[in-house]
């Protein structure tokens, strides 16, 4: 027994849910070949099938690569601070990926650890995460090899199977059964298990490896195609890296946050002109570090959710996958 | 009273030190009067100009800017005035393509002892931006809706050439000898799986040559990291070559240690190939195959193509919609901008130390992805390419948001082409387009 939905019904539903003054967000058609999380003018505009993920990641729904902070205002020796804390309306992202929904909860533990960020919890509150299991994979994707795969249901709320011209509905929270209540209806069909990438690296052995190899010639040598974008970063759904900047005048202006990314040389350029950092090698280090065992050490989860979005952005063809492989490789 | 009757327009003017600031205050002590509008701005030279200078007025409320200097000949540094015309006429032609307002963009030459002409520019131009009324359109996104793009067709790889794989044992066969004889330390050239650095002459069975090589390898001379590693030959296409041309002149490469393998292509399947004049290498010190596909040369004629298109296509769709609509067309593309900075890492010509993006002590460019954040960036981005940009299309290929860079690209070479006859890395002798000056430039848009 399972519950299901038309793909009609649930394009009618999320009408009703954006009437209502809720933000959807789900995958769209931007221009022929790229497809991206976005905020949904229309429910039309969400696009089911023809892609395997989005080249972009639902974490920007909830941790927006620009936010504001505050706004200040100063006069004489006064400083006025507005909060920039504003509402924000309730929102569902509609078909994500497994891998996008999966970072969420590993998200939280940094974001609520020394310091509970309210910017981000507030909008995290706000989110009811509708998953869309993966019917298929590329040879970017390794979610098998970090303990997910295309029907994990880690940080859903609702779980979608598609079964063609209908899907069928499995609501895991209150908050999910809130949405679907009365919605679907009951039938025999339900979706069969899926096979996703055959698993590509051992976390466990990579982690071994990196704490084991700090000063390996592997760090140069594997990393010399690196051009020190952020494309990889800035698209993955679970890296978190920020940066606050003041931007204004001496009077007034808005202190906001910015994404900001360990690839870049600034990241760690101190003030004296030193650079812990000095170049890509250690720079691409660091990334697998905070991943595999940084991370792990401190949350007891691997930082990456294994969705090739670095893979796929990379416009050397580079990414997590391709360092993993010679790591395992060199084991 | 009707809102228009009350507005009052906010003028910056960007002034010379040495004649027009002199030419404004003559008005002044004279007892010449001329609207209150205007809110000057004193620099040392008209060629000491940042044209983000502009932009930031006008983000900051100013409904119209002037720049005004020393008439030609009068300059107090000799020819700064010359180089600020020449830079601002391609800068013109960018800001058109964004679909700024060019009626509220002005430039003057003004002496010290024309007190009466700055009377009465002055009073011109404020009479023309109180007609045009407040400048809303900026950064304004609603003024433009997008046609739904078509579902993704799944596009066939295009079919390797025939003669690709005798070029690939043929480039392989190059680097083992250039290799093998230590005439360099590494080849920089494409494998399987993108960038490969062979240091080894048995390694260079890596080396591929098929329809993935697309990438354009010249932009790892300017990483330290492959400096490091000695010596360097460099496999390219003959539209990479065109890079070199620059950075040479540039004094960013040694072609006397540099090692250039260039490969004849008759096109990676994008689009810029459709439009490629340079199929054949020109300058390479190895050259591999020979195409039908011959390069016609240093002509300035425009490019002629494959099944009639022409490379300015695109561009010429956009210039047919009003400025308003183009400056939303920008504002929503600029929208997906994550500032993840792939375009400037990729191209081979943005190799500063520091790129004026990573200044932050003050800030020049905001690093937030915001209306004003973004077209800072991708204006800064496009000028300082302004006949420098070779049309590799790297940037384009490489923006995971789609944002379609080549348009502003091919906006700054088609004004060079236009105004100047001029295209970047094709001529090794011609004089580089900006840092260069000729009496005989045009100013029809300066009064």
């Amino acid at each position: 027994m399972s519950e299901i939905l038309t793909k009609a019904g649930l394009r009618e539903l999320a009408k009703e849910w954006i009437a209502q003054g809720k933000v959807v967000a789900g995958p769209v058609q931007v221009k022929p070949g790229l497809v991206l999380y976005a905020a949904l003018a229309s429910a039309d505009d969400m696009v089911w099938e023809g892609f395997v993920r989005p080249a972009n990641s639902a974490k920007e729904l909830v941790f927006p690569r620009h936010e504001l902070l505050c706004r200040y205002r100063t006069e004489g020796n006064r400083v006025e601070l507005t909060n920039g804390g504003a509402e924000v309306p309730a929102q569902i992202l509609l078909g994500v990926r497994p891998c996008d929904a999966a970072a969420l909860p590993i998200l939280d533990h940094v974001f609520n650890w020394d310091y509970r960020d309210d910017s981000y919890n507030r909008r995290r509150e706000a989110t009811t995460v509708v998953t869309l299991a993966c019917a298929s994979y590329d040879e970017s994707c390794f979610c098998t090899s970090v303990g997910l795969g295309p029907q994990a249901e880690r940080g859903s709320d609702v779980m979608l199977f598609d079964l063609g011209e209908e899907v069928e509905v499995r609501c895991l929270t209150d908050k999910g059964r809130a949405l679907f209540a009365g919605k679907t209806q009951t039938s025999q069909r339900t979706a069969p298990p899926a096979k996703g990438p055959e698993p590509r690296f051992s976390p466990q052995r990579i982690k071994q490896f990196v704490d084991e190899h700090f000063t390996s010639p592997l760090w140069q040598d594997d990393t010399l195609a690196c051009l020190g974008c952020g494309a990889c970063a800035y698209n993955c759904p679970t890296c978190h890296c920020f940066d606050i900047v003041d931007e204004g005048n001496g009077q007034h202006g808005e202190r906001v946050r910015n994404w900001d990314s360990c690839q870049f040389a600034q990241f760690t350029l101190h003030a004296s002109g030193h650079n812990p950092r000095p170049d890509q090698g250690s720079r691409q280090r660091q990334r697998v570090l905070h991943k595999f065992s940084i991370y792990p050490e401190k949350f007891g989860e691997i930082l990456c959710t294994g969705c090739g979005n670095c893979t796929r952005n990379c416009p050397e063809g580079q990414g997590m996958l391709t360092l993993l492989r010679g790591i395992e490789h060199a084991l | 009273m009707s809102e228009v009757s009350k507005f009052e327009p906010k003028i910056v003017a960007y002034v010379c030190n040495w004649c027009t600031y002199l030419g404004a205050d003559l008005a002044g002590t004279t007892r010449l009067e001329y609207p209150a509008n205007v809110r000057i701005v004193r620099l040392p030279c008209t060629g000491r100009i940042d044209f983000n200078l502009l932009v930031k007025a006008l983000e900051i409320g100013a409904d119209a800017v002037l720049v005004s200097g020393c008439h030609p000949g009068d300059c107090h540094y000799t020819a700064g005035n010359y180089h600020a015309r020449r830079r601002w006429m391609l800068f013109r032609e960018l800001l058109d393509t964004l679909g700024f307002d060019l009626r509220r963009i002005h430039f003057t030459w003004i002496s010290a002892a024309e007190g009466r002409k700055w009377q009465e520019e002055i009073t011109r131009i404020t009479e023309e931006t109180r007609k045009l009324g407040p400048y809303r359109e900026l950064y304004q996104k609603n003024g433009f809706r997008r046609p739904p793009a078509p579902l993704p067709s799944a596009k066939p790889p295009a079919p390797a050439k025939s003669d690709m794989a005798a070029q690939e044992q043929q480039l392989r066969e190059t680097c083992t000898r250039l290799l093998t004889d230590r005439t360099v330390q590494v080849v920089i050239g494409y494998g399987a799986g993108g960038p490969v650095f062979i240091r080894r002459a048995e390694d260079a069975g890596k080396l591929v040559w098929n329809m993935d090589c697309q990438a354009n390898l010249t932009t790892y001379l300017k990483r330290k990291e492959i400096q490091r590693l000695g010596k360097a030959a460099v496999v390219v296409k003959g539209c990479d070559e065109r890079g070199l041309v620059i950075l040479e002149k540039e004094s960013q490469i040694d072609r006397q240690t540099l090692r250039v393998v260039g490969m004849a292509c008759e096109g990676m399947g994008q689009p810029k190939c459709d439009t490629c004049e340079v199929h054949q290498p020109r300058f390479a010190d190895e050259i591999i195959g020979e195409t039908a596909d011959v390069a016609p040369g240093f002509s300035p004629a425009p490019a002629t193509l494959k099944g009639g298109a022409t490379a300015t296509q695109p561009l010429d769709t956009l210039m047919q919609m009003s400025p308003a609509e183009r400056m939303s067309f920008w504002a929503q593309e600029f929208e997906r901008c994550v500032k993840c900075y792939a375009c400037r890492q990729v191209c081979p010509l943005c190799y500063c130390e520091r790129c004026i993006a990573d200044k932050n002590r003050p800030v020049a460019i905001d690093t937030s992805a915001t209306p004003k954040g973004n077209f800072a960036w991708h204006i800064t981005r496009a000028f300082h390419l302004a006949g420098r940009c070779v049309g590799c299309g790297e940037c384009t290929r490489a923006c995971p948001a789609g944002i379609p860079l080549e348009l502003l690209n091919l906006t700054m070479a088609r004004a060079a082409e236009k105004h100047f006859a001029y295209r970047a890395g094709m001529d090794p002798q011609a004089e580089p387009l900006i840092g260069s000056y000729a009496l005989t430039d045009k100013e029809d848009f300066i009064r």
